[in-house]
């Protein structure tokens, strides 16, 4: 599973950590983060955020 | 008037005493600077501009320093805001030559904001740019503010060029360096700056701090309050503690109260804190302290006691408008005490706790609820309240 970064703020999307305190469990792939889910550190749509080579 | 900092640099600010509420949200009392910095050289940078309103006195300062006809090579831009910014078409119609610094997410806010073409330079995260005898290093902090912001390091007089971060309310037509004014005022000051602006933002501050953590500085030269160049520490450490949401022993008591049922509630609890050995109590009617004051305190003290009534069948207005802030700037390291009061709704006290649910407060027993206007029985417990947020408080080391 890959890393995904946010273009807007640099915050790195971890599948191995999720986002638990917006209920995404370890373990998440980014393609199977819900659509609504935004950026924990500034808001951005996943729209925004691009692989980590 | 264009004031020497360090070697080859000025402070070429404006102060702005007009604007009555900062981001049309947080009042000004003392008012303002928009701190913009030039460093003359074989090519010579300004360091960030004013306010729009503020370009006139801005391209007389710059004028009067760099004399007619001598050009500024570029601006470099560590904040795109518009307090920062705003000059920019003034300050191109003089320099036309003028090249604009920024790293990508500068010069896209830059396009979107000011739709006229100019000349730019791309810079990455830790590339340097030599104007001559000084060079200067770039660094992205992403978020401490905004997307792009960034810091400047001139590498030559170890001057931090650190935009808003380091920033804080309050002009310096009395004093612009630390070992010029009082420190105590400014401290005040950046708090209420760094809880109403900033606070949002802590962890990315951490970020951006230890990514400057090792830089020595000489001063720290802000886009807002005070240069420190006498105590660079004294700033870095402030800023630190804030962004880490390090707080004091104290307790900050806010309430909504109509007809003085909920505030006689909100006053007992203070009873149980005076009682119990709290010096620092501060006591706010949320309708009337303006948040930005509120905010800054709650950003200082450890605990926080809300008491609000129920209105229309919700938490009152104004009550609700501080949850909002406070949810949204992820509160952490506090205590927190709760108290409603309804007529014939009992809404208040469930919608307090619905807010408490979703952050990381450290609950204090027990909750409070009254009908109408509190019994003595109910007082007592609101004092109870206060001894034991007291007693919480007091177990801190």
């Amino acid at each position: 599973m890959k890393k995904y970064k946010c273009l807007i703020c640099d915050y790195i999307y971890d599948p191995a950590k999720g986002d638990p305190d917006h209920g995404i469990n370890p373990g998440t792939a980014f393609e199977n983060l819900p659509a609504s889910w935004t950026c924990p550190e500034c808001g951005a749509a996943k729209s925004d955020f691009a692989p980590v080579e | 008037m264009a004031v020497p900092v360090i070697e080859d640099i000025f402070w070429v600010g404006v102060n702005d005493h007009k604007t009555d509420l900062f981001e049309a949200l947080w009042p000004l009392p003392h008012g303002i600077s928009y701190n913009a910095y030039l460093v003359r050289d074989a090519k010579t940078a300004l360091v960030d501009a004013v306010k729009k309103n503020y370009s006139g006195e801005f391209a007389t300062d710059l004028r009067a320093l760099l004399g007619n006809g001598q050009k500024i090579d570029y601006l470099i831009i560590n904040h795109i805001e518009p307090d920062h910014s705003g000059a920019i078409d003034s300050l191109l119609s003089q320099y036309p030559d003028l090249c604009v610094v920024g790293n990508e997410k500068t010069l896209r806010l830059l396009k979107e904001f000011y739709r006229f073409p100019v000349k730019t330079l791309l810079i990455k995260d830790r590339e340097t740019l030599s104007l001559g005898k000084h060079t200067l290093e770039f660094f992205v902090t992403p978020m401490v503010h905004w997307p792009e912001t960034m810091m400047t390091y001139d590498q030559t007089s170890k001057t931090l060029f650190s935009g808003d971060v380091f920033g804080g309310f309050g002009t310096l037509e009395n004093g612009i360096f630390d070992d010029e004014v009082d420190l105590g005022f400014f401290a005040e000051e950046t708090r209420r700056y760094f809880a109403n602006v900033l606070a949002k933002y802590s962890v990315p501050f951490q970020k951006a701090l230890s990514k400057i953590e090792k830089l020595e500085t000489n001063a720290i030269a802000p886009a807002h309050g005070p240069v420190y160049r006498k105590d660079p520490k004294f700033i870095r450490d402030l800023y630190g503690r804030w962004s880490r949401q390090e707080t004091e022993k104290g307790a900050v008591i806010v309430y909504a109260s109509m007809y003085e049922n909920t505030k006689k509630m909100a006053e007992a609890v203070a009873r149980g804190l005076a009682e119990n050995g709290v010096k620092e109590i501060r006591l706010h009617d949320v309708s009337r302290t303006h948040l930005s004051f509120i905010l800054s305190d709650i950003w200082r003290f450890r605990a926080l006691v809300l008491a609000a009534c129920t209105y229309n069948m919700r938490l009152f207005p104004t009550m609700e408008l501080l949850m909002n802030f406070l949810e949204n700037d992820h509160v952490e390291n506090h205590l927190l005490g709760l108290i409603g009061s309804y007529s014939w709704a009992n809404t208040a006290l469930l919608a307090l706790r619905d807010f408490a649910k979703k952050g990381s407060w450290q609950f204090v027993e027990p909750y409070v609820e009254a009908l109408c206007a509190p019994t003595p029985e109910v007082l007592k417990v609101c004092q109870d309240l206060g001894k034991n947020v007291a007693q919480n408080l007091n177990s801190i080391p």
